[in-house]
């Protein structure tokens, strides 16, 4: 056939560009299996000794535990919070809800550094020690705008009729997000959960400002980057990508089967959700 | 059915918000306008910090680098985004959904481990020079590769090319085959097609992008610190040892905030740009 | 209308993988006429015109424009225009940007832009339009907007993919009009694709009858409604009842048939004994309640479905001698027929049609039957 769609070009562009992105990820994952600790040509042979080193580590151990009890805090607080905010915003007539939308936008817009650095002076005013928790709260703020804007576009496409109907029927609000709202929801807003929890494991340049005395696992790549050339920094990425795609795969699969259930197309919502945003 | 009730579900988010998030950076504006030294700030309220932050020799070098390398940056993005993601659209190849995981999947590898992976590709052990060196074509490791501004924006545009590619895929949405096949239809060949239709329709998400790439770029504190060298600061690496080295909260503020101040007025040229062509809220019907 | 055709298909045949979606389609296009490629969703129709367009490319075969041989080229560089079913609409251009886009892309200088544009939009009455938004446009006018934009550029011929299809039923008659306007005021070629026999025979100065990627006839509209060449023609325009029966005698045009038994009398050119279909259109059905006798000769039956439809009435009669259910139209000055009523039905000889059949076909059924498969 002629005409568009048959773009050489393009898809020229396109190759180059999945090269280039997954190229460098791909090195490190190779380096992570290197026998030595060259991180250079020619490569001299499969080892998995970067991986038993970190796996005995006390130090990444910790960093990693740290890690995962930020994120799952933060995940649920969000998951928490936002579907509240996301179902109070899009199931109001309250002229408030564009004002409220931009606000809940607003952390995507700014660069981390200003996060990072606003928490820092506020939290020394008032006095609190930086610590795990004063992380959480920043990542909170962080990852929120990600959760609402997947979890207001999935609250928007469901079909009112059916909740007007059980209202109808004599069921009183909670019945209706428990029985109707959320049967039909749950798989994106965990979907969104995954995705809040990954942004929240991966994130550096707030929680560079607003850290205590624990490690996360990204702090700890970062000071380690920054002492030494430890080639035991590509078994943690390694081991970082795979869990982050784990993530999202899951994210992914549960967010496009709620997506076809819903309507029978294989879309995930993330896409939309960006295109939405103000 | 709707009524103005439900709006209360949202009074936990707005509250964490804004104790965690307008509240420090109302803060932090504040300061800007202080004195600051040893992690504490005391008045009187001044502007001396702005003044510093915009004539010093330093800031101004840094700010000239921040603005090539956000711009670089950003072009390049949006530049290499735009033809996949009119292929991601238009093509009806089997392949379209594994390059799309393929990029959405990539937009979630750590920001570090990126950084990371450049500085092992480009550094003078690097992957590109043991390589060429293994081959034979040099003996002499090429240093033009790390430790500049060229390091810092090849990275910065690995970390931020998936989100354009979406961004712009998800722009050209609304604009289904048909519409290209109608400019075909009257006359329009390839390169016509781009020009009168496929770019005034990305004009708007690609300005959006472009945004986002050349703020997050000009405020990145982490990618020049490893990439950067001595040439390749930029403006982020002077706030961050303000407020973590110096211990000068006020400065550090008022760096930051008279960058806020610049990348609003970029975002209102920008703006006022779209509005003047007309390309800004393209609305499709049927 | 003169001599040398403006489009002509030459063994025009199209696969799509294993699909055969058209067959060996030879077809010439008068210059100025309007022709119609009518047919049901699936039968080639679209594809034929989108070949015509340059948007595909047949797998075997020619295609001539103007006597040019433009198989080979592609869409961009053919002298046609398309209307398609949804407007399309740039919405980035206002009006004007819209119907001079194809202007624009030829170089054509500014000053000249704006003369034909005024002139195109006068045609399809929506002067002074330029700088409206497609956003601020009802869907008529948008695929009027559509229309300026493709004619704007004089095209060989008026492509129009069921330009109407998408309309409301109000708006849609009104776009007919419309249409037949502006065809004879400029004169062009049109070849248009509908679903809808009703549209095709009020617009159409010939109508081309496709099912499953062939041309099951070609005629003006009287010709394809009053003699459809095939059971699927005449069910599919407009609505007919199609009785098996067998050819007794042959005297010139007057045919002896028979049907259940019955003997009838047909007027019809060119038949041959042995069996045939009898093709009858809904309104040459007499009804009549039943008198107390009816003769031998008769055909009786009951009534079963009684539909009022402003200009008359529509029945379902099961005949008692026949399998099928017979399609009877009166106009509405004509006493009311009621369900389970005892009628006679009738009809003059030069009122149906007969065409040939084969010994154990049944009735095909529907305007969607396909048609048997001849090994090749």
């Amino acid at each position: 056939m002629t005409g568009p769609g048959r773009s050489g070009l393009a898809g020229a562009f396109t190759v180059a560009g999945v090269l280039f992105l997954w190229g460098p990820l791909l090195v490190v994952v190779l380096f992570s299996l290197h026998s030595t600790a060259a991180l250079s040509f020619p490569f001299r042979g499969f080892s998995l000794r970067w991986y038993e080193e970190i796996f005995s580590s006390a130090e990444v151990r910790s960093a990693a535990e740290n890690s995962v009890i930020v994120a799952t805090v933060t995940a649920a607080t969000t998951l928490l919070l936002g579907t509240l905010a996301a179902y109070g915003l899009t199931r109001t007539s309250s002229r408030a809800r564009g004002p409220l939308a931009l606000l809940f936008f607003l952390p995507i817009t700014l660069p981390g550094l200003f996060i990072g650095t606003a928490l820092l002076v506020a939290f020394a005013r008032v006095e609190v020690t930086l610590s795990l928790a004063t992380v959480a709260a920043a990542h909170l703020v962080y990852v929120f705008p990600f959760f609402f804007l997947i979890a207001r576009a999935a609250l928007d496409r469901l079909d009112p009729a059916l909740e007007e109907a059980a209202a109808d029927l004599g069921a009183g609000r909670w019945l209706v997000f428990r029985r109707v709202t959320l049967p039909q929801v749950w798989p994106v807003l965990v979907g969104a959960a995954c995705l809040a929890f990954a942004l929240s494991f991966d994130e550096f340049v707030i929680t560079f400002f607003v850290i205590g005395p624990d490690s996360t696992l990204p702090m700890f790549i970062w000071s380690t980057l920054r002492r030494t050339i430890d080639p035991s920094i590509n078994a943690i990425s390694t081991l970082l990508l795979l869990f982050t795609l784990l993530l999202f795969v899951v994210t992914f699969a549960l967010t496009s089967w709620s997506e076809r259930r819903r309507r029978g197309s294989a879309e995930p919502l993330v896409v939309p959700a960006l295109k939405d945003a103000p | 059915m709707l009524r103005a009730g439900p709006l209360a579900l949202a009074a936990p988010a707005v509250a964490v918000l804004l104790v965690f998030f307008v509240a420090p950076l109302t803060a932090f504006a504040v300061y800007s306008l202080l004195t600051g030294a040893f992690y504490e700030v005391s008045g009187p309220l001044t502007l001396d910090n702005y003044r510093q932050a915009v004539e010093s020799p330093l800031h101004r070098t840094l700010a000239r680098n921040s603005l090539l390398v956000g711009l670089f940056a950003a072009v390049a993005s949006v530049v290499f985004a735009l033809p996949i993601a009119y292929w991601l659209r238009y093509t009806r190849s089997r392949w379209r959904l594994v390059v799309m995981f393929l990029i959405i999947a990539s937009f979630l590898a750590s920001y570090l481990v990126r950084i990371y992976a450049w500085r092992t590709i480009l550094g003078s052990n690097g992957l590109i020079n043991s390589g060429l060196d293994q081959i034979g074509v040099i003996d002499d490791p090429l240093t033009f590769f790390l430790y500049n501004r060229f390091a810092v924006t090849v990275a910065l545009v690995h970390i931020y090319l998936p989100y354009v590619v979406l961004v712009l895929y998800a722009g050209l949405g609304p604009l289904s085959p048909a519409y290209l096949e109608t400019a075909q239809d009257l006359g329009a060949g390839r390169l016509q097609r781009w020009r009168r239709v496929v770019l005034p329709v990305a004009a708007a998400p690609a300005a959006s992008a472009f945004l986002f790439v050349f703020v997050l770029s000009a405020a990145d504190y982490v990618t020049p610190q490893f990439l950067g060298g001595t040439s390749g600061g930029l403006l982020g690496v002077i706030v961050q040892q303000n407020m973590t080295a110096q211990g000068d909260y006020a400065l550090g503020a008022a760096i930051a905030f008279a960058m806020l101040a610049a990348f609003l007025a970029l975002y209102g040229v920008v703006a006022l740009a779209l509005r003047l062509t007309r390309l800004d809220r393209l609305r499709f019907v049927s | 209308m003169s001599g040398e055709p403006r489009v002509r298909l030459e063994g025009v045949s199209h696969r799509f993988g294993d699909v055969a979606a058209l067959r060996d389609i030879e077809l010439d296009v008068a210059d100025g006429e309007l022709l119609t490629l009518l047919g049901p969703s699936g039968c080639g129709k679209t594809t034929l015109l989108r070949i015509v367009a340059g948007f595909e490319r047949p797998t075997t075969g020619r295609v001539l424009l103007a006597g040019e041989d433009v198989t080979d080229r592609p869409a961009h560089r053919r002298a046609t225009n398309m209307v398609f079913q949804r407007s399309t609409l740039f919405p980035h251009l206002d009006v004007f940007g819209n119907v001079a886009f194809g202007l624009r892309v030829a170089g054509v200088p500014r000053a000249e832009q704006e003369e034909r544009v005024r002139e195109a939009l006068r045609l399809v009455s929506l002067e002074g339009y330029e700088h409206r938004r497609s956003h601020e446009l009802s869907g008529g006018q948008m695929q009027r907007i559509a229309l300026a934009r493709a004619l704007v550029n004089r095209p060989q011929v008026l492509l129009l993919d069921e330009p109407l299809a998408a309309l409301d039923l109000k708006i849609r008659l009104d776009m007919e009009a419309e249409l037949r306007r502006v065809h004879r005021e400029t004169g062009a070629t049109f070849l248009y694709v509908t679903h809808d026999q009703r549209e095709a025979m009020a617009l159409s100065d010939r109508i081309v009858v496709m099912n499953a990627g062939a041309v099951e006839q070609v005629g003006t509209p009287a010709e394809v409604y009053g003699r459809p060449a095939s059971t699927f023609a005449a069910r599919f325009v407009g609505d007919a009842n199609v009785l098996p029966v067998d050819v007794l005698d042959v005297s010139g045009d007057d045919v002896s048939v028979s049907l259940a038994e019955r003997r009838r009398q047909v007027t019809c050119a060119g038949a041959r004994g042995g069996p045939a279909w009898l093709v009858l259109r809904p309104e040459a059905v007499q009804v009549e309640r039943l008198a107390r006798e009816a003769g031998a000769e008769a055909l009786t039956g009951i009534v079963r479905d009684v539909a009022f439809r402003g200009t008359g009435f529509q029945y379902r009669i099961a005949v008692d001698a026949l399998e099928a259910e017979l399609k009877a139209e009166a106009p509405a000055s004509s006493p009311e027929l009621a369900v389970d009523e005892r009628v006679t039905v009738n009809w003059t000889p030069s009122a149906c049609w007969l065409l040939p059949r084969d010994d154990d076909a049944r009735a095909p059924g529907g305007p969607l039957a396909t048609r048997e498969e001849t090994p090749a």
